[in-house]
């Protein structure tokens, strides 16, 4: 190589590196970043501006209708560095076009782009693929640009717009250009109160009405646990393209529920169900049960038993149940299946059983809406006797008539024929899912003492049992002892005695001795006891929480402690009592003594299972002056 | 394939029945069989094996543990090279109670999720038995000389079986170390079907299912077998195999003699090192200008410099390539290459060292201890080569690790038998010979912790503030935990005085000046939320506003422990009020001991410990003013035994309440009838920190 070779080697390798330099952030940027980090201080990237674009075409060989969406960002590293992935989801029917990201200077960051199957431990399997690419932003204030953009074969898939995201975004805007050859209705939900500004544009050229969105500073979506679903949470936009207009001729598309049902019918209809496949399973069912009640609830039952949740999310197979037949024989399904199932065992049976759509408690839409992304879960509707009863295959344990709560108090659409039926599953009171801790407790070698029984109703016996029987049948005591001393050591359980516990009909009973050490001690003539060993909802404060609190169903809970004083002792000092009533909490802790007793008692309700956002303070004084009650103790003398 | 597991030689195809004694258990195995089939043409090298298992299922958590299969696609071999996608293939069927067979149609089932493929298995209930194998097949080329990985298991499993079978296939060049242990049944050779194989096969019944406790060497123990296969071309240098080879590859190997392992480790010993220039330091332009009082101070010197050099300076280029942090960097960590690309290029370095220095010196081969003891080696990957120096005190020298020092002996290795390879060139003579190696003691091993505390104003929280020390074998674990590379990178640049810092690059590239402080900042916020939750679990409370203070590394040597600063705020927990009076729970300030359950009382395995140690510590409590204290007796405990010991005391002086407490293990190993008596004083312990004293108001 000669000595101008080599020269513009070196030149061009330097050029390329100055060509690196301008990826960097620019004194602007940094001070930028620096703000933001200021208002978003537990996050390390931020959106500074989002341009959502969504269109319209039509698909002339379908006589459907495809969805354009497109997204480009400007994301920021606001912290000292950040590490992130962004990522997309399509499936059979959707493509992403577009995915890449940009540095600063418009060059191609090639960061390696992944993509493959979405994972999800709920779902066995679904056709849903993720693109995804991870990259890095070494300093405050570099920022990349992201583009993206997918198309919908059918815009029946494309149901809603959101505008937050996983970062907070400064400057979000939405523009969706409608053709005039179709007719759309864009629901608003969650818009209270956020400054969202809407405008629109005709074009008359394009034939078209540009709608446009806008809202700043929208902050990133919450990672709270338990919260409510996200059409609860956060702005959206839910769009219903009700027909359009192809060559003068008008297609419906979903112009009213009745559209959404026919189109579910449509599916339903297309199955070939072969009930001779459980025939047999259906008489031995059947046969010896003395009432029809007793023979419902031993198909139910048995459905729940025996069918294992399972679910195949593969194109149509989403939205259309498998055939009953291949249930039974394969012993599992999805929610669809189940119901199915259910239905076919119970028709079989000689009873008016029906499928069921449902959007369980996560959403928050009802069947005024007539779009896909209304419900979730399919269940069974028993017409019996002039009642409707509701049967989920997917629950556990789950007795005859009483219902879940994430089902109960929504919408559910019930086939009838060519028509449908609108109803709400009924809803529960909280005393339905009682739980009762009892305990008589004396005091010897300074140990507390005694028995104790626990009763449990409803929606906790139905858990109790579901995770009781998951166990593995040689741990099975094993845990149970564990769980009822709450792995402490200074429990000791024995002697335990429970109900039949594979019976959902009846109360759940856990008897058992009790012995509980390090809680009693004395000093000099003064005995301390502690009786708060459970510690019930010590945990249940919620410090910076943004969403309101959901329980997994409505609870009330109560304790009862009663204790023996000691012959020859007298209390000298009791913990105050403490109450609280609440729209959605109500808590009593109450110490009294009965004539040799001291009688500690607890009661927790939560009747809405939830605690409001707008409560939250309220509810961690009330939790700080618990825990306070709770590091109180009992004193007795000679 | 299927003839193969399910054909008409499976003994096993109508046994359908479990003994009763079993009839609880969650399954029960009633067929378990491996083979391992090695075959090769010249280079080219199949190794196909199978597992077949045919379990009954007596329960719901049985039956959803095997109601879905997930398995690679393809399988490609991890040893050879040009190594082909081979076959990986599902085979289930499910017998029912009434005796019926429902095979299912795995290829019609499964789905393909990436290089996953998945299957849920149809009709699975209580009461069935599934019958499945999976046959996998991995192709590559050897260059002769091919070492497959080693598998060390104990016989029992998670359910009881009724009949294990473990068959070997191979021909020529293909050689088995095999060893059965603690009982297990031997393997034995039986007929093979074709001349040029060879078959060997172990079988056992009536295995009971495994539930390990804690503080357990499995192999050690129980029932279990060893086996490694290797494959080593005829023609090809067999001696220079890493792996001990039996003679004939008809034999299979059972035990390896000390004068095998000397011909294996000899070149360990040549002390032939070549020392490149400039990338690749001579000792000696370290050694210049600098004195040291002993031998034992120059290579303990040595050692700490080869680190920096060799593996503390490159750290930080690679994690700077790692953040993508530029090219600077990356042309900067090419020239920080380690010289040494195995142990033996380790041991020589500092062989040629000693040798030109005539420090005298060997090496010692151990074995773990979790491994069985060393008349049971059978696989060389299970010794771990030290080279000792013999100094006044001895000095031991491992591959650098950030927090490695050579003051100890490896604690894995301590207080077992091992061979000693003798230098040569030294005083001794070339050999080889058994010794038992030292061990550390209560002394050597030391966690002291002094903690003051002090309750705020309201009587509601705890400020704590603590002085925490590790020494001996305490110390790697805790410096792992506390120190980040950036803080010893920092530490050793100073040490060595380091004309530059070698993380920084002289590119005028913004990010790559300040890339590396950003990530730092970030890393040190994740380190106090890391921190933070982890002291909150050794307290078991609630810990707010921890800050943390390194006083020494103790990076540099044994005389050094590694010592730091806590401070940290416990809310609402550990004080209970009564009346006037608090109840304060002095005890938990010992922190969390160890629970011994109901269960584990019935313990019926041995006691293996990772090495004799002393937990101390004082606890200094600052009684509020108008407050008195009662309740000190139950903080005066004493428990000693041959296994250990448990002793606190307590007493009031200026105000405060000073506790101490000592918590001794004094050995590795103790047999089972010594339970009991570590039990005494682990409970003791536990015991402890439930006690509490009273805050009387004055």
């Amino acid at each position: 190589m000669n000595l101008y070779a080599k020269m513009l080697i070196v030149l061009l390798l330097s050029a390329k590196m100055f060509a690196q330099k301008d990826t960097g952030p620019t004194s602007d940027d940094v001070k930028i970043a620096k703000d933001l980090r200021d208002s978003y201080s537990k996050d390390d990237v931020a959106i500074l501006k989002s341009v959502e674009n969504v269109s319209f075409a039509i698909n002339k060989e379908k006589n459907g209708v495809t969805v354009n969406n497109s997204i480009s960002e400007l994301l920021m590293n606001i912290n000292h560095r950040a590490d992130i992935s962004k990522y997309e989801f399509y499936d059979s029917a959707s493509k992403i076009e577009t995915f890449n990201l940009k540095y600063r200077n418009d060059k191609m960051a090639n960061y390696p782009v992944k993509d493959e199957f979405y994972k999800d431990k709920d779902l066995f399997y679904n056709d849903a693929r993720v693109k995804h690419v991870s990259f890095d932003f070494p300093v405050q204030g570099y920022t990349y640009k992201y583009e993206m953009q997918k198309k919908y074969d059918d815009v029946k898939y494309f149901t809603s717009i959101y505008f937050n995201d996983e970062f907070p975004i400064v400057n979000k805007t939405i523009n969706i250009t409608v053709p005039d050859w179709l007719d759309i209705e864009f629901k608003e939900f969650n818009f209270e109160g956020k400054k969202i500004i809407k405008t629109q544009k005709k074009d008359l050229k394009s034939k078209a009405t540009v709608y446009t969105f806008s809202l700043e500073n929208v902050p990133a979506i919450y990672k709270e646990k338990d919260s409510p679903g996200k059409t609860y949470l956060y702005p959206h936009i839910l769009i219903i393209a009700k027909s359009f207009k192809n060559n003068n001729k008008e297609v419906v598309l979903f112009n009213s529920t009745a559209d959404l049902y026919k189109w579910y019918k449509s599916l339903v209809d297309s199955m070939k169900d072969d009930s001779l496949a459980f025939k047999s399973k259906v008489d031995e069912l059947t046969t010896n049960a003395k009432t029809d009640e007793e023979k419902i609830k031993n198909i139910y039952y048995w459905v729940q038993d025996n069918i294992r949740y399972i679910a195949f999310e593969d194109g149509i197979a989403g939205f259309k149940p498998d055939e009953s037949n291949n249930v039974f024989q394969k012993r599992y399904g999805d929610c669809k299946g189940m119901a199915n199932l259910i239905k076919q065992m119970l028709k079989l049976a000689g009873f008016d059983a029906r499928l069921t759509w449902v959007g369980t408690k996560h959403i928050a839409y009802d069947y005024s809406t007539p779009s896909l992304a209304v419900d979730n879960h399919m269940i069974c509707t028993l017409f019996y006797k002039g009642k409707k009863y509701f049967l989920d295959g997917t629950e556990k344990f789950n007795s005859f008539g009483q219902y879940a709560e994430r089902i109960q108090n929504k919408e559910v659409m019930i086939e009838d024929g060519d028509k449908f039926i609108i109803e709400k599953v009924p809803m529960c009171k909280p005393d339905f899912n009682k739980e009762i801790y009892t305990a008589n407790l004396i005091i010897e070698d300074e140990k507390l003492k005694g028995s104790v029984s626990r009763k449990y109703e409803g929606e906790g016996a139905a858990q109790f049992l579901a995770i009781f029987n998951s166990f593995r049948k040689d741990k099975k005591e094993e845990t149970l002892e564990y769980y009822l001393s709450k792995g402490d050591k200074n429990i000791t359980v024995n002697n335990i005695k429970t109900s039949d516990l594979k019976n959902r009909d009846q109360n759940l009973t856990v008897d058992y001795n009790l012995s509980v050490s390090n809680k009693v001690t004395s000093f000099d003539n003064e005995i301390y006891i502690d009786l708060e060993f459970m510690n019930e909802y010590k945990n249940l404060e919620f410090s910076e929480r943004k969403t309101d609190y959901e329980f997994d169903y409505k609870t009330y809970f109560v304790s009862n402690v009663v204790l023996t004083i000691p012959q020859g002792y007298k209390v000298t000092k009791l913990p105050q009592d403490l109450l609280i009533k609440e729209n959605d909490f109500d808590v009593s802790v109450t110490y009294k003594i009965i004539g040799n007793t001291i009688e500690y008692k607890k009661t927790f309700v939560f009747k809405n299972a939830v605690i409001k956002s707008a409560d939250m303070n309220k509810w961690n004084e009330f939790n700080k002056n618990l825990v306070n009650n709770y590091n109180q103790q009992i004193t007795i003398s000679k | 394939m299927k003839e193969f597991f399910w054909g008409k030689n499976d003994i096993y195809s109508n046994v359908n029945t479990i003994p009763d004694k079993w009839k609880n258990e969650s399954a029960v195995v009633i067929y378990k069989y491996e083979n391992h089939d090695y075959h090769n043409y010249r280079i080219n090298v199949t190794y196909t094996s199978g597992v077949r298992k045919k379990i009954m299922l007596l329960d719901e958590a049985a039956v959803k543990e095997f109601s879905e299969f997930s398995f690679l696609d393809k399988v490609y071999s991890d040893i050879g090279y040009a190594r082909k996608a081979g076959a990986n293939i599902l085979g289930v069927k499910i017998i029912k109670p009434n005796g019926s067979v429902v095979e299912i149609d795995v290829d019609k089932e499964t789905k393909l999720i990436d290089n996953q493929k998945k299957i849920a298995i149809s009709n699975l209930e209580v009461g069935d038995i599934i019958d499945f194998y999976l046959f996998s097949q991995e192709k590559f080329k050897s260059d002769g000389s091919s070492k497959f990985p080693k598998v060390e298991r104990v016989l029992g499993d998670e359910y009881p079986i009724m009949n294990y079978k473990l068959n070997f296939l191979s021909e020529n060049d293909f050689f088995i170390n095999f060893n059965s242990y603690n009982g297990a049944p031997e393997l034995k050779q039986v007929k093979a079907e074709r001349s040029s194989d060879r078959k060997f096969e172990l079988e056992a019944k009536n295995i009971e299912k495994e539930e390990f406790s804690k503080w357990l060497y499995p192999l050690v123990e129980l029932p279990s077998y060893k086996f490694q296969v290797y494959f080593a071309k005829n023609g090809g240098d067999r001696n220079g195999a890493d792996a001990f080879l039996s003679d004939r590859e008809k034999d299979i190997k059972k035990t390896v003699d000390k004068d095998e392992v000397f011909k294996k480790y000899r070149h360990y010993l040549s002390g032939n090192y070549y020392y490149n220039g400039s990338v690749h330091e001579d000792p000696k332009k370290f050694f210049k200008d600098k004195k040291f009082g002993s031998d034992e101070e120059r290579v303990r010197a040595l050692y700490y410099y080869a680190r920096y050099l060799y593996l503390i300076r490159p750290i930080e280029l690679s994690v700077a390539g790692e953040a993508n942090l530029g090219k600077e960097y990356r042309y900067m960590q090419t020239g920080f290459n380690t010289p040494f690309y195995s142990d033996e290029d380790f041991f020589n370095y500092f062989i040629a060292f000693l040798k030109s220095n005539n420090i005298d010196y060997d090496i010692i081969l151990g074995s773990a201890r979790y491994n069985g003891s060393i008349k049971d080696l059978l696989i060389k990957d299970n010794l771990t080569p030290v080279l000792r120096v013999n100094t006044s005190t001895p000095l031991y020298l491992e591959y650098f690790t950030p927090f490695s020092g050579i003051d100890y002996l490896n604690s894995d290795l301590e207080n077992s038998k091992a061979f000693l390879l003798m230098g040569i060139g030294s005083k001794k003579e070339d050999g080889i010979e058994e010794i038992i190696l030292p061990s550390s003691t209560i002394k050597d091993n030391v966690s002291k912790t002094i903690s003051v505390i002090s309750l705020n104003d309201d009587l509601t929280n705890f400020n704590v503030n603590r002085e925490v020390s590790y020494s001996g074998h305490f110390k790697a674990d805790e410096q792992k935990e506390k120190i980040p590379f950036y803080k010893y990178v920092e530490e050793d640049n100073k040490l060595y005085e380091a004309s530059k810092r070698y993380g920084i690059p002289k590119s005028k590239d913004e990010i790559e000046k300040k890339g590396m402080k950003a990530l730092i900042k970030k890393l040190e916020e994740n380190f106090k939320e890391k921190h933070t939750n982890s002291i909150s679990q050794e307290y078991k409370a609630k810990v707010e506003d921890y800050s943390l203070a390194i006083i020494k590394s103790g990076r540099n040597g044994v005389k050094e422990p590694f010592q730091f600063n806590e401070e940290f705020k416990i809310k609402n927990d550990f004080i209970k009020k009564a009346g006037d009076n608090y109840i304060i729970e002095i005890g938990k300030f010992l922190t969390s001991q160890i629970e011994i359950d109901k269960k584990e009382k019935d313990r019926k395995n041995d006691i293996y410990m990772p090495y004799p140690r002393a937990i101390e510590n004082q606890i200094t409590f600052e009684i509020p003013q108008g407050f008195t204290v009662s309740g000190l007796e139950k903080l005066n405990k004493s428990v000693s035994n041959e296994t250990g010991r448990f002793i606190s005391t307590a007493i009031v002086k200026d105000n405060k309440l000073v506790i101490e407490t000592s918590k001794h293990y004094n050995n590795y190993f103790e047999p089972n009838s010594n339970w009991l008596k570590m039990i005494q004083f682990l409970d003791a312990a536990y015991q402890f920190t439930q006690e509490k004293i009273l805050l009387k108001k004055i």
